[in-house]
Formats: structure tokens, C-alpha cells, sequence
């Protein structure tokens, strides 16, 4: 594929994201900051998922324990929020290294099952320990943000970590990810080391995992809650990465901008009524792409571009 | 989505269990029996959490057989399973409201269940199937959010319950009281266990089944029909599924659409724990969780009720690291 | 790459900035958001779905009422409309729904928005706001509390309660008990939350020199089994416990009632308000628990058991024409269908104090200076008050015993404690 159309549409992407906030009211402004939260969960989560082909059922455990950083660094310390979205870069990368140890052992559906009880066992951890973590009654930050705060750093750090992505996965690193997905044996034969890139693909994507946590929790008035992070909330992330399918900043924006916006958009589905709208639609949704368009909107920008090319 | 490294299948077996390890595995079984029983005769507390743990196990085992028969039959594990189990309990409610008596529903309900999973496999599942099984485990993760969603819509919210199903007496054994819903609920779930047994063991059908799900292009040369063949084990392990929260709600007193996801992953480690391919070793790991959770809560101080679902993540984790064939399976031959 | 966009993010984040205060200067709306001289846009969060979707009628109830109040001619003929969103319980869920019902449905008030943790959630942005969070559906202290004393950092004079707080109902048990049973040796079953944690420490400061008659406590975590819960009761019998106080939500409540009839132990039982409705107890019976002589208290009438005062004939008669989906409900005890009712009643009454030419300050002086003798729904001589000392509205409970067996009623008894917090 050419660079040019790929950098006209990053210009496109992000000269549209400037703009948005002066034609936007306030509230539609949160709601493109919650796509922009979930692209950095979505990304992170295609970069283990699309390029090495690790499946995790359990991203939602990371969004915890970054949203979690987040609230305790700034309750106890009053730590700048943004240094805290860093410190829950750095320590999800760690857990995610330590998720990805074990994980070696196994792959596949083994991989899931053991990704999904992590994602029903962390958000039980506060309740555990709840001096320090606040219990069912939730940490609150010592400072709220508002929508437009939130935005920007939103979208500012999805930037950065896109290109951050784009830098790893055009390089060696990422020629090992893809390696180790079409095929481990092959890999290992050719000399990728599959420890190593296992778990820091699991650290990686943990890592964006957890500045998408740390986000959210910001996104929830700073607060953070263990029924904030159930299972449904992993759910969310692998469905954002299977409607956004593989390489493409649209389709990763696609995939976020279902997720982070289809709660909302939801609440009027006609007939279902306004209550339960969002949960049938979102799984209905899920089962169409898959069915539909295995590759997701990447796919399917794809085909058409095929298309248009014949 | 990308093709994930597909695990190689399973070689033909006559026999379900590793040979090698399986007189280690009935020895420390057998130790664990007698464990329970010299406990239980010494303090009635230890007999009374048996005795409960023994009932909720046969659900967790119940559910996982059902996540067994699926993952035998089409190498997925189906996420739904625990949804699709809740969905059930609805469905038998609103019979129940309609007139039925608690076991007319439970067996009309079983009836759907069969139906509805036959339908799953055949209009969600083989379209994704040979693509890859990540594939079809989002397909499975898109219908837990769908069925959720669905019942939340058509019965969600308020106050429901199903009628209790064995009436409420209580047997007293030596100052244990034991209900007589955990003798029923443990006596349904070994019988449906005995059922599917016998279907695979004894019947042309069974036969089939097993042949289409370990040797796909063999079995379609000796004219068994795969796909049909699939298809019927979705549609049993859905009813299977139905049998556990058919027991699960009663014993847990209302109805309640979270009810069955707890319930899933003590089912993911029993299942895992007998060996992912064997319905005996499901019902048995089940057995083992259910157990082991009700003491452990009660005897070991550090871990308390909050760390149930923890303590089944490092079953899961544990079992895989040390032995990823679990207690009834096969060694999978894997090299890396 | 990078550079470009981080640039063009700096500046365009400057002119934000300058964009927003432009925005919220310039957009300052003549009158109170959500209130036309036809109309008063109302919103609340709920579990229509979720681990606490029992709650739902609750929602439904007061939007009943509404109805009927608006058939009336609403309030200054001004008709309600109450939005509510599920939220599922979720905090996270609650966030963003408010957000969406104060900027962009611009609701006059959030009323009834249920849970502690979604209230805790949402509790911040919108008494920065300055908007109205009252009659919250959850009995923690911290709305009474933080009114006067900073919590999280700052006041919340635009949050309020309405039912009795957690630990005052405790402590009236306490009382009772030591009234009763001098001796009692007491086990508690109680949530691992605050709330639970709530109903133990009003328990032990009603006991006061007597907390020690606390024999065991046994916390239980949301969402646990019936057999987790019972093997907590089994311990509480061998701890050696003649008085049993159930501090639990209902599921657990209804399961700890079997589980105590199960393995034969008949202690004097103590049911925290939130799990007497009469559904819940019915259902435990059912199951074999036997109910007779375990007590509570209420704040509310009882359909049931006072069927003929007008209170109670008005709201069979509401849900009838309103909500006929919960007739069945209601006819069998259904107390958050009363709660709804009688909480959808004060916020109504405040409008109506509050005057025609409404504003926000205006509902929260209102709420803050009631004095409703006349709500027909709660229990007969019990009175809604709130004054610049006294922020809980409700501080009144009466006891309740079961009578009647498996298919009985909860009957009051005694007198009516006041100054309950």
C-alpha cells in the first residue's frame, strides 16, 4: 500500500478532530471524548489481538487497574492527572507482562478462558482490600475534569500512541508480532525469541489498556467503582476490535466509535423502548459484523477499495 | 479479525483418559473422599458446607459439561453457555406463569433449549466456524451481550422466582440438616450426566457425534452427517446448560439475569479442571469447586468471600501450568 | 507526524478553552433549565437492568404518580415529565447518563436516582453544577452528612436523602434487642460495603457498652451464593449466636431466612428495612424458611395490611390506571411500589412550595424546609421533615413483626421512634 492515501487520511482524521469541539455542544463533546478512550483500548487491544494473534477476553482487568492508578495517585497524592495516566501506562505494562508469562503456556480458547477470569477477578480485588481501595463505594480523584479537558488529553494521547503503535508495528518488532500470529512454530524457527514478544505485546497492549482506564475513570467524574469494570466492559473491547478488523485507523475508529457511542445513540432504539435498547443492540451488532464482515470495517474498506480499483 | 494458530486436534482415543496419569488422578480422588467423609463425621459444621458445596458443585458441573459437549463437538468455548442457561430460567418463569407446574416447564424448557441451540449452531456458529476460533468465540461473546440484553428486555427487572422444585422438606442425617432440593439437584445433574453417557456410548447417534467432532473427514466418508452431527451437540449442550440454571435458580431462591455469571467461570475451572474434553472430569471438577469454595471460605481466614472468583482464576491458571490435560484428558501435543 | 498533530493540538486546545468560556458565558439561559411555564423536565438514574434490577418498580411507581399528578393538572399547571435511564447499577453507566440528562435533555433536577455508589458517581458534577440530586433511593449517611461537612473535598448542599439512614435503624434495633433480651448474644450477617458496614457500626453504637454481646459478624460480598451465604449462617449458629441480625440486601436476605430454617436454628431475627418488603419475605417462605416472629421496621404504609386507609386505596387506584403492569405487584405487598409512590409524593409537594416562579435554589429551600404531615403513602403519624439542623428527611421508624406463616404479613407494633440517625 502507498503512504500517501494513509497519511491524507490521518491529516483528514485529525484536522476533523480539531474542529469538532467549536461546531459540537458541550455534551456531544464528551461523547467523541469517550470514542477517543476507547480508541486507545481498541488499538491496544488489536496490536495483541490483530498482530500477534493472542486473544484477550480480559482487557477490561487492565482498564481497572490504570483507572485505579489513577484515582488512588490523585486521592492520596493529588498527583497531576496526566502524570497518573502515565504512571498507569507503566504499571499496566508490568501486570500486562505478568498476564503474558503465563500465557505462553497456552493460546487459544485456554488463552480466553484464562483472560476472562481475570476479568471477573480484578474488579473483586478493591472490594478485598477496601481501605486502601475504596470498596464498593469507589475512589473519587481530588479533581474532576471537564468535557473539553477531557478531549483534548483523550485525543492527544490516542496521537501519540497511534503513532506510538505505527512506530512499533512497522519495525522489526512488529514483523516478529505477525510472525508469531501466522504461525509459532514458524516463528520460533526463524529465529523470533517467543517469550519476548509474546508478553511485550501483552505488556503493550495492557499498557493502552490501562491509559484507557485511567481515562474512563476521568470520563466518570473521577470516580472509580469495581461494577464500573465488568465483564461486559471487556466484552465492549474485544467487540470495538472485531467491528474495527486489522491495520486501518478507520477501522479502529469505527470499532471505537461503536463502542463509545452506541450507549448513548441506544437509548432511543425504537420498540426495545429506551431501558434495554443498548445490550441487544450492541450483541446483535457484533454477531452481524462477524458474520458479515469477517474482516471488520477494515475489511471492508478493503473491498471496496478493491472494488473501486477493478 | 486475524487467524489465530488453530490447536491441533486431538488424537483418536477409544479410551477419554490419559493413561499414564489417570491411577494418580482416582488415588487422590479417593483421598479427597475420605477427606470430606472423616471431616464430615467429626464436625457437623465441615458436613453441613459439604453438603451445600456437594449441591452447588453439580451445578458448576452441570454448566461445564455443557461447555464440554461444545467444545468437543466444534473446538469452541461458548461464552454464552452461562447466558443462554439464564435465558432459560426465564423461559421456564413464563411458563410457569402460563400454568405449567415446575416440571411440565422444566421439561418444556429443556425441549427449547435443544431447539434453540440447534438454531445457534446452525445460523451463528458454522458460518464462523472454519474461519477461526477467535472468530467464533466473538460470535459466542456477542450472544452473551445479546441474550442479556434480551432478557433484561422481555422479563428484566422486578421481583421473580420459580417455585421451589422438590418441595421444602429437609432430611436430618446426624444433626446435618440436608435439604431435600441439594438431593434433588444432585441426583438431576448425575442423571443427565448418565443420559449423555449413554447417548455416546451406546447409540448410533452418540457414535456419530463423537466421530464427526474427533475425525471430521472420516466420519463424512462413512456417511455420518457433520454438520447435523454438530449441530446436535450444540443443541444438548444448551440443554445441559438449561439443567444447571434450571437447578441453579431454584437453589438460589429468585430469579435474577446476573444469576449464571459467577456460575460460568466456577464451570470454565471445573471444566478446565477435568480436562476440557471430559464430560466425566467436568461433572467431577465441578464437584471439586463447589466444594472446595464453600470450606475454603469458611476455614482458610485469608480468603474470604470476595476472593471466590480470584481463588478460580489461579484454579484455571494453576491447572494450566501444571497440567494442561487437567485430570480426565487427553495430553494435547503441542511442540513450540 | 507526531509533531504536526501535537502542535495542532496545542493550539487548537487553546482556542478551546477560550471557545468554552466564550460558550458557557454566552449560553447562560434566561430562566431555570428545564422548567416552561407547561412543562417541568425531571430525569433519574436506575437499575431497570443490572444486579439490582429488583428495584425497578420503583422508577416505575413514581413515573405513575407523575402521570396522575399531571391528569390533575400537574404542579402550577405545569405537567412532569420524569426521564429515567437505565444505568444498570453502573457507575460508569451513571456518569455519562446524567451528563446526558443535564446537557442535553437540560433537566430541572435529577430526583431518585438510585444506588450509593452511582449517587457517589455523579454527586461531584452536579453540585458543582449547582443542580438539584434529591431524594436519592439509597439510606447512606453521607447525604445527611456532607450537607454541613465537607466530604470529597467539598459540601454537598444539593444532594439529599429521603428515607431513614442506615445506622439509626440499627440502633432502634439495638434497642430492642437490649430492651428485650438483656443477655442476647448476637451474630450478624452484613454486606462487605458500606452499607453494611453502616447497619454494624449503628448496631454496635446502639449496643454502646454492650457491643461486646456481638458474639460473630460475617461479611458477605454481592453476588455470592446461597450456599456462601448459608455456610456464613452456619457459622454465626456455631459461634454460639441466640440473636441473628440480617444487615443484607435481598437476595441474601431471602437466602440467609432459609438457609437459618434449614439447619434448625430458630434465633431471635432483625430484617433491615431494605429487605421487608413483603415479596422478598414471601418468597423465603416459600422456600421452607419459617418467618414467623422475625422483625423489621418500615417507614411506609402497608397495602397489605391497611388496605383501607386512603393512602393506600389512592395507590391502588394510581397504579391501576398507571402501571397496571405492577397491579399484581402492589396487591401483594410490593413496599418499593409505596416507596415510589411516597417519594414521587414529596418531590411534587416541594414544587408546590417551592411556588410558581421556580428555580433550582428554589426546590433545595423548599426540600430543606419541609414539614409533610399529609403524604398519604408513608406510615400513618409519621411526619417528612427537614430543617437547616435536620437533614434527613425521614427519621421515624416503626417496628414490624411477622405473623402468619409462610404466606403472612408483616404486622407494626409499638411505638413510633423518632430522631432516627
Amino acid at each position: 500500500m502507498s503512504r500517501l492515501p494513509a497519511l491524507v487520511s490521518l491529516l483528514v482524521v485529525a484536522g476533523v478532530l480539531a474542529v469538532l469541539p467549536f461546531l459540537l455542544s458541550a455534551y456531544n463533546v464528551s461523547l467523541v471524548a469517550q470514542v477517543g478512550i476507547f480508541f486507545i483500548g481498541v488499538l491496544g487491544l488489536n496490536i495483541l489481538t490483530g498482530y500477534t494473534g493472542q486473544i484477550s477476553i480480559g482487557h477490561g482487568a487492565f482498564m481497572a487497574i490504570g483507572g485505579y492508578t489513577t484515582a488512588v495517585l490523585s486521592r492520596d497524592h493529588n498527583t497531576n492527572l496526566v502524570v497518573t495516566m502515565l504512571a498507569a501506562f507503566a504499571l499496566c505494562f508490568v501486570f500486562g507482562v505478568l498476564v503474558g508469562l503465563p500465557a505462553l503456556r497456552f493460546s487459544g480458547v485456554y488463552l480466553a478462558l484464562v483472560t476472562f477470569a481475570l476479568a471477573v477477578s480484578v474488579p473483586q480485588l478493591p472490594l478485598k482490600w477496601s481501605k486502601f481501595l475504596g470498596g464498593r463505594d469507589g475512589v473519587q480523584t481530588s479533581r474532576t475534569v471537564s468535557h473539553v479537558w477531557l478531549y483534548g488529553v483523550a485525543w492527544a494521547a490516542s496521537a501519540i500512541l497511534f503513532v506510538l503503535a505505527w512506530l512499533i508495528l512497522r519495525g522489526r518488532v512488529g514483523r516478529a508480532f505477525r510472525a508469531v500470529r501466522d504461525s509459532e512454530i514458524a516463528a520460533v524457527a526463524s529465529g523470533v525469541e517467543l517469550p519476548v514478544y509474546k508478553t511485550l505485546a501483552f505488556g503493550i497492549s495492557a499498557a493502552y489498556a490501562g491509559v484507557a482506564g485511567s481515562l474512563f475513570v476521568l470520563a466518570t467524574n473521577g470516580f472509580a467503582a469495581p461494577d464500573e469494570f465488568s465483564i461486559v466492559l471487556s466484552l465492549q473491547l474485544l467487540v470495538g476490535a472485531a467491528v474495527a478488523g486489522l491495520g486501518s485507523l478507520w477501522g479502529i475508529l469505527a470499532g471505537a466509535a461503536f463502542v463509545g457511542l452506541l450507549p448513548s445513540v441506544s437509548t432511543s432504539v425504537p420498540v426495545i423502548g429506551s431501558d434495554h435498547g443498548r445490550d441487544v443492540v450492541f450483541g446483535a451488532a457484533v454477531i452481524l459484523v462477524m458474520l458479515l464482515l469477517p474482516g471488520g470495517f477494515a475489511g471492508l474498506l478493503a473491498r471496496i477499495r478493491r472494488l473501486a480499483r477493478a | 479479525m486475524a487467524t489465530a494458530e488453530s490447536s491441533p486436534r486431538p488424537t483418536f482415543r477409544s479410551r477419554g483418559t490419559d493413561v499414564g496419569s489417570f491411577p494418580v488422578v482416582v488415588v487422590l480422588l479417593v483421598a479427597a473422599a475420605a477427606f470430606l467423609l472423616v471431616g464430615s463425621l467429626r464436625s457437623v459444621t465441615f458436613a453441613q458446607l459439604t453438603v451445600q458445596g456437594l449441591a452447588l458443585g453439580a451445578v458448576y458441573g452441570s454448566l461445564a459439561l455443557a461447555l464440554v459437549l461444545v467444545y468437543r463437538a466444534t473446538r469452541v468455548i461458548n461464552f454464552a453457555q452461562g447466558e443462554l442457561a439464564m435465558a432459560t430460567t426465564y423461559i421456564a418463569w413464563q411458563l410457569v406463569q402460563w400454568g405449567l407446574s415446575y416440571w411440565e416447564a422444566f421439561f418444556a424448557t429443556l425441549g427449547i433449549a435443544f431447539v434453540l441451540g440447534l438454531v445457534l449452531e446452525i445460523v451463528l456458529i458454522r458460518p464462523v466456524l472454519h474461519r477461526s476460533e477467535i472468530a467464533a468465540v466473538i460470535v459466542t461473546v456477542g450472544l452473551f451481550i445479546l441474550v442479556d440484553g434480551v432478557v433484561n428486555w422481555l422479563w428484566g427487572g422486578g421481583f421473580k422466582s420459580l417455585p421451589p422444585p422438590f418441595g421444602t422438606k429437609i432430611y436430618h442425617v446426624g444433626g446435618v440438616a440436608i435439604a431435600r432440593l441439594y438431593v434433588g439437584m444432585i441426583v438431576v445433574v448425575l442423571v443427565s450426566v448418565v443420559l449423555v453417557w449413554v447417548l455416546f456410548r451406546f447409540t448410533k447417534l452418540g457414535l456419530g457425534m463423537r466421530a464427526a467432532a474427533i475425525r471430521p473427514a472420516e466420519a463424512a466418508l462413512v456417511g455420518v452427517r457433520v454438520d447435523r452431527m454438530l449441530a446436535i451437540g450444540w443443541g444438548l449442550a444448551t440443554v445441559l446448560g438449561a439443567v444447571a440454571g434450571l437447578m441453579a435458580a431454584p437453589s438460589q431462591y429468585i430469579l435474577d439475569p446476573t444469576l449464571m455469571q459467577p456460575i460460568l467461570v466456577y464451570a470454565f475451572a471445573a471444566a478446565v479442571l477435568g480436562g476440557l474434553e471430559s464430560p466425566a472430569g467436568a461433572v467431577v471438577g465441578g464437584l471439586i469447586i463447589g466444594v472446595t469454595l464453600n470450606l475454603i471460605v469458611q476455614y482458610v481466614p485469608a480468603i474470604t468471600s470476595e476472593l471466590q472468583l480470584p481463588f478460580a482464576f489461579a484454579v484455571l491458571i494453576v491447572v494450566l501450568l501444571i497440567k494442561p490435560s487437567g485430570l480426565f484428558g487427553h495430553r494435547e501435543v503441542r511442540r513450540v | 507526524m507526531a509533531f504536526n498533530r501535537r502542535k495542532l493540538g496545542a493550539v487548537f486546545g487553546a482556542l478551546l478553552v477560550t471557545a468554552v468560556v466564550a460558550g458557557a458565558a454566552g449560553a447562560s439561559p434566561q430562566g431555570t433549565p428545564g422548567v416552561t411555564k407547561k412543562q417541568i423536565v425531571i430525569g433519574g438514574t436506575f437499575p431497570y437492568s443490572g444486579p439490582a434490577a429488583l428495584y425497578k418498580t420503583i422508577p416505575v411507581a413514581e413515573q405513575a404518580y407523575y402521570a396522575y399528578l399531571n391528569a390533575k393538572g400537574g404542579v402550577f399547571h405545569r405537567q412532569i415529565k420524569d426521564i429515567t435511564v437505565d444505568d444498570q447499577y453502573d457507575p460508569s453507566q451513571t456518569g455519562p447518563a446524567t451528563t446526558k440528562l443535564v446537557e442535553q435533555d437540560h433537566v430541572f433536577a435529577i430526583v431518585g436516582s438510585l444506588g450509593t455508589a452511582p449517587i457517589l458517581a455523579t454527586w461531584n458534577y452536579l453540585n458543582q453544577r449547582h443542580i438539584p440530586q434529591v431524594l436519592v433511593a439509597t439510606g447512606d449517611a453521607y447525604w445527611g452528612n456532607c450537607v454541613h461537612h465537607k466530604c470529597q473535598g467539598s459540601t454537598k448542599p444539593w444532594t439529599l436523602g429521603w428515607q431513614p439512614d442506615y445506622p439509626g435503624e440499627a440502633k432502634i434495633y439495638a434497642h430492642y434487642i437490649l430492651g428485650h433480651n438483656s443477655k442476647a448474644k448476637i451474630g450478624v450477617l452484613y454486606q462487605n460495603d458500606a452499607y453494611g458496614k453502616n447497619y454494624l457500626g449503628g448496631l454496635k453504637s446502639g449496643l454502646g457498652s454492650n457491643a461486646n454481646q456481638i458474639v460473630d459478624a460475617e461479611s458477605y460480598s454481592l453476588g455470592d451464593s446461597a450456599q456462601v451465604i448459608a455456610a456464613h449462617v452456619v457459622k454465626l449458629r456455631a459461634a454460639g449466636a441466640d440473636t441473628f441480625a440480617i444487615f443484607a440486601t435481598p437476595t441474601a436476605t431471602i437466602q440467609a431466612l432459609v438457609a437459618r430454617t434449614l439447619i434448625g436454628w430458630s434465633p431471635d431475627t432483625y430484617v433491615n428495612n431494605v429487605s421487608s418488603n413483603r415479596l422478598f419475605e414471601l418468597a423465603a417462605g416459600k422456600n421452607g424458611a419459617s418467618l414467623n416472629g422475625i422483625i423489621s421496621s418500615t417507614y411506609t404504609a402497608s397495602p397489605t395490611v391497611q388496605p383501607n386507609l386512603p393512602g393506600m386505596k389512592l395507590a391502588v387506584a394510581i397504579i391501576h390506571k398507571y402501571a397496571p403492569a405492577l397491579d399484581q405487584s402492589l396487591a401483594a405487598g410490593d413496599g418499593n411500589i409505596i416507596y415510589g409512590l411516597a417519594s414521587a409524593w414529596t418531590f411534587a409537594d416541594a414544587l408546590k412550595h417551592a411556588g410558581q416562579n421556580l428555580t433550582r435554589a428554589g426546590l433545595m429551600h423548599a426540600l430543606r424546609n419541609m414539614k409533610e404531615t399529609n403524604n398519604p403513602f408513608i406510615y400513618p403519624g409519621m411526619t417528612v421533615q427537614t430543617s437547616k439542623k435536620r437533614t434527613f428527611p425521614m427519621e421515624q421508624l416503626k417496628l414490624i413483626k411477622w405473623s402468619g406463616g409462610a404466606g403472612g404479613d408483616w404486622h407494626a407494633f409499638g411505638k413510633i421512634y423518632s430522631g432516627v440517625h
